[in-house]
């Protein structure tokens, strides 16, 4: 019996558990809950802690993640001058009034989004072709709009959102990925090619152009120096030639003497190199051959 | 009757129970709760087949009654003179029913839990368990294993007592189902309790049940195609599983046990009083048991490096006090839970690239611009300077812009958990989105060969400052520590152009410093050429003028000798010159008086003697 007892105890604390459990339900401080009785909506709770409802299937609660949720669109845009770009938008966006929120979506987070990836769409389409690609590109301060084009595309996609009474808060936009199309990646990756290429044969050119510089240039220096050396040696062989006419003076004294010297030092000259004389009879010493008396001696 | 009243009772139950059981977990959404459902669905055949039976059985012993009664009337015998089919047609029909029915069914139930086995099996393995609802799915789960568990204990009991062999296999199929649903709780608990895979692993070993079920049966029905059959001996009901029947009701293994230990030690091991004192107070320990891991719940233990938030009914406890390591009392669950995060670990993200695990530089050798660094690299936009003439490609105007690799680690640090936690659903995927609108805002705006050299560390800091700032402002409770720029480059398609760039500027230096050596050499060659002329010069001009001395000293000497006698000094200076310079000259002296002859001189310089011009030996 008291077996019994201790059974029915545990079984009744069991079910009483249970049972609980089918009467309370907690809020955290993250979440935002919608009691509906009958699948009508009658209460919303924001504010953390444990409170009673009716079980299921009378009242049910539906809970959602109050905190700032956020989601990227990717998709292929065009500029107002037809430049295609490959466009990645994130959104920030959390639940501002649940019983707006829970009619229009279902107390679904998920459909919500998928709702509001359609506004993120036709925003950022819409903004992106009213502005030319040097205003999401370029070096010139002046000329970039990255931040406004976020801000008009945040507005849109805020007026929306309110116009259409989603009970969602649009919190924060931002561009996170610019790229362009797989064919357009292509043609750019020809183009930095091409800046490359003419960037290297600039270089080269350069160099070959200012070796040729320098070597002209050291031609030309060298040139010069050899034809100033040329002119200086002509000038003192000039010089020497002066000086050695002053010692000519002493030929006056017998210039018959003098011309045969100068003959005679001819000859010798003439005569160093291997030469072949011919000569004849008449020729001195030769011309003794033809002395008669030199032949009867013989 | 009653028997078939509890039959029916049975069959019920497990009706009811299966279709709340599945109802309740598509509400909820559990793995195990969908599986559970299969043994619902196998209780409740075998429990429509047992009710069946039972009414050819019923049939059966009204029809005998029937018969006894008019036998003892004293009726007319030829009214029975047939046979037994014709005199007891409702035996007939159960025992056709036993021999045709029943092993059609066992074998239909076979095909039904090895073809569910493996499908759930494949379900399940491939399914991903995310459970919602989860406290409304455990009390009506408690609710349908504790009617369960009353009514099949109920039915065992009578089926015991009254031994009735058709009420065991329903009476079976709903205890097991009672527990199977208890460990569904469980798995639904320890869901609630953050370990989500258990839901996974639970529903996998009720297929492995299932499967375990199938090859019992089947060896059930090899078995029974041997078995020997006795005449008076009432046989076992051939679709009711001794597994079924042994999960459904434990406490039969345990007196299994006690037997065998009572065998193994010769004496009544059953009969001790520790034995004794386990079997009476077995439920109270697993109660106790139960408390005890309640009341476990009241401890939180925090690891270094970690801190935790406290909730009570989802309330921040003590206005959001952060936990720091150490050990700590909280109320039991599910009243207060913990929230645990590792908020001393540096974390990290990246920009420009998906990181895979087989992503590692180790053992790489080095880094190239030429190979991709990692498998999902992706492109971003920088601006450019550079004249844009260039631009035509293939005849389209593509972009003024140039495309980079970036792959920039980002490390951080959850400074407050607080913020972390209950500011943005994602805090880790928006600074992830954060750290890459950063860089893509910075490289919109950024000249290309800037960001590549001199603006590098510049725009890591830049960028760090940027992060942080926008975090701050988004609350996400976190310090960026580090951003590191040292992964940019050119992407991979045009990286060896660029390369190239860096080969013309040596080239160019290169034909400069080779310029510069022509120019070194021809300079130094020239000034020792000049040099070398000047004194060359130099010293023909002192020849000139030592020869010029020299001769001019000479002919003053020689003046007197010719005086002398001018044709005689003339003669023999002229003969003295002619023998001594013209000692080695070839001389032809030609004789002839008679001028008219013509004299042919070959004056032709002769080769060199070679091998024909040798004179031959004599013989």
């Amino acid at each position: 019996m008291k077996y019994n007892s201790v059974t029915i105890a545990i079984g009744a604390l069991l079910l009483l558990i249970f049972a609980t459990l089918l009467f309370m339900f907690q809020v955290r401080t993250t979440e935002v809950a919608v009691v509906t009785t009958f699948g009508r909506p009658t209460r919303t709770i924001s504010a953390a802690g444990a409170y009673m409802k009716w079980p299921w299937p009378i009242q049910k609660v539906h809970k959602v993640d109050q905190r700032v949720h956020n989601f990227e669109s990717f998709e292929q845009v065009l500029t107002s001058d037809g430049f295609n770009l490959l466009l990645s938008v994130y959104v920030g966006w959390n639940i501002s009034d649940p019983k707006l929120f829970f009619p229009r979506f279902g107390g679904s987070e998920s459909r919500a989004q998928t709702s509001l990836e359609g506004l993120l769409r036709d925003a950022y389409t819409g903004v992106v072709g009213r502005h030319p690609f040097v205003h999401f590109v370029s070096t010139d301060e002046k000329q970039l709009q990255f931040t406004n084009i976020e801000n008009e595309m945040l507005q849109r996609i805020k007026s929306h959102a309110e116009t259409n009474n989603y009970g969602i808060q649009i919190k924060f936009l931002g561009i996170k990925k610019i790229q362009l199309p797989e064919s357009v990646t292509k043609l750019v990756f020809e183009r930095m090619q091409s800046e490359r290429k003419v960037l290297v044969s600039r270089i080269e050119s350069e160099g070959e152009s200012e070796a040729a510089s320098i070597r002209s240039a050291a031609d030309l220096e060298s040139q010069k120096l050899l034809a100033e050396a040329e002119a200086a040696a002509t000038g003192i062989r000039g010089l020497g030639d002066l000086e050695a006419a002053k010692s000519y003076e002493v030929f006056k004294q017998e210039p018959a003497l003098a011309n045969f010297l100068l003959q005679l030092a001819g000859l010798e000259n003439f005569l160093k190199d291997r030469a072949t004389l011919v000569l004849d009879l008449d020729t001195a010493p030769l011309n003794l051959l033809k002395d008669p008396s030199i032949r009867m001696q013989k | 009757m009653e028997r078939k009243r509890n039959g029916v009772i049975n069959l019920l139950v497990l009706l009811a129970a299966g279709v709340c059981t599945f109802a309740v977990a598509r509400y909820a959404n559990s793995l195990s709760a969908h599986v559970a459902v299969a043994f619902f669905a196998l209780g409740l055949l075998a429990a429509v087949v047992n009710w069946f039976q039972m009414g050819l059985e019923e049939r059966e012993r009204l029809e005998k009654l029937e018969f006894d009664e008019l036998t003892r009337a004293g009726g007319s015998a030829t009214l029975f003179e047939g046979g037994d089919s014709e005199t007891l047609p409702a035996r007939r029909s159960r025992e056709q029913f036993e021999k045709v029915f029943v092993p059609g069914f066992s074998v239909l139930l076979l095909i039904l839990q090895g073809v569910g086995a493996w499908w759930l099996w494949e379900w399940v393995r491939t399914g991903v368990s995310n459970v919602h609802n989860t406290m409304i799915a455990i009390s009506l789960f408690g609710i349908f294993a504790l009617v369960l568990f009353l009514v099949g204990k109920y039915a065992t009991n009578l089926a015991r007592l009254q031994k009735e062999r058709l009420l065991r296999p329903s009476a079976g199929y709903l205890l097991l189902c009672a527990y199977v649903l208890a460990a569904v709780i469980g798995a639904l608990v320890a869901w609630e309790a953050g370990v989500a895979s258990i839901d996974k692993y639970v529903a996998l070993a009720f297929c492995a049940l299932l499967g375990l079920l199938a090859v019992e049966n089947l060896l059930t029905l090899l078995l029974e195609i041997y078995r020997p059959r006795v005449k008076a001996k009432v046989d076992r009901v051939l679709y009711e599983s001794r597994l079924v029947g042994l999960l459904g009701q434990p406490e039969g293994l345990v007196t299994t046990m006690a037997h065998a230990l009572d065998y193994q030690f010769g004496f009544k091991v059953s009969d001790t009083g520790f034995y004794r004192f386990l079997e009476k107070y077995f439920a109270r320990l697993m109660v106790a048991q139960l408390a005890i891991l309640a009341l476990s719940t009241c401890f939180v233990f925090i690891s270094a490096g970690e801190e935790a938030l406290v909730e009570r009914f989802g309330k921040p406890v003590a206005n959001g006090k952060v936990l720091g390591p150490g050990f700590h009392v909280k109320l039991p669950w599910p009243i207060d839970r913990v929230y645990r995060e590792r908020t001393q670990e540096i974390r990290q993200f990246n920009i420009g690239y998906t990181h895979d695990e087989k992503d590692t530089h180790d053992n790489k050798g080095p880094v190239l611009w030429t190979v991709e660094h990692y498998k999902n690299e992706f492109n971003l936009l920088v601006a450019s300077r550079e004249n844009m003439d260039t631009n035509l490609v293939a005849g389209k105007k593509s972009p003024p812009v140039s495309l980079l690799s970036v792959s920039i680690p980002v490390q951080y640090q959850i400074t407050n958990l607080h913020a972390w936690t209950y500011t943005h659903g994602d805090p880790a995927k928006l600074l992830e989105q954060i750290g890459t609108r950063e860089t893509v805002r910075h490289l919109v705006s950024a000249d290309f060969q800037e960001v590549m050299s001199s603006r590098r560390f510049d725009a890591g800091e830049e960028l760090r400052q940027r992060i942080q700032e926008e975090a701050n402002r988004q609350n996400l409770g976190v310090k960026i520590l580090f951003l590191g720029l040292q992964d940019i480059h050119p992407p991979v398609g045009v990286a060896a152009a660029y390369e190239s760039v860096a080969g013309a500027r040596q080239t160019y230096q290169a034909k400069l410093l080779a310029a510069q050596a022509h120019k070194v050499k021809t300079n130094a060659l020239a000034v020792a050429e000049a040099q070398r002329r000047r004194r060359v010069a130099e010293g023909d001009r002192q020849r000139v003028q030592a020869v010029a001395i020299a001769r001019a000293g000479n002919f003053t000497n020689q003046i007197p000798a010719y005086k002398a006698s001018p044709a005689v000094y003339q003669m023999r200076g002229y003969l003295g010159t002619l023998a001594r310079e013209g000692r080695n000259a070839r001389k032809i002296v030609v004789t002839a008086t008679n001028a008219q002859d013509v004299f042919m001189l070959n004056l032709e310089e002769k080769l060199g003697s070679g091998l024909l011009n040798q004179p031959l030996p004599p013989n």
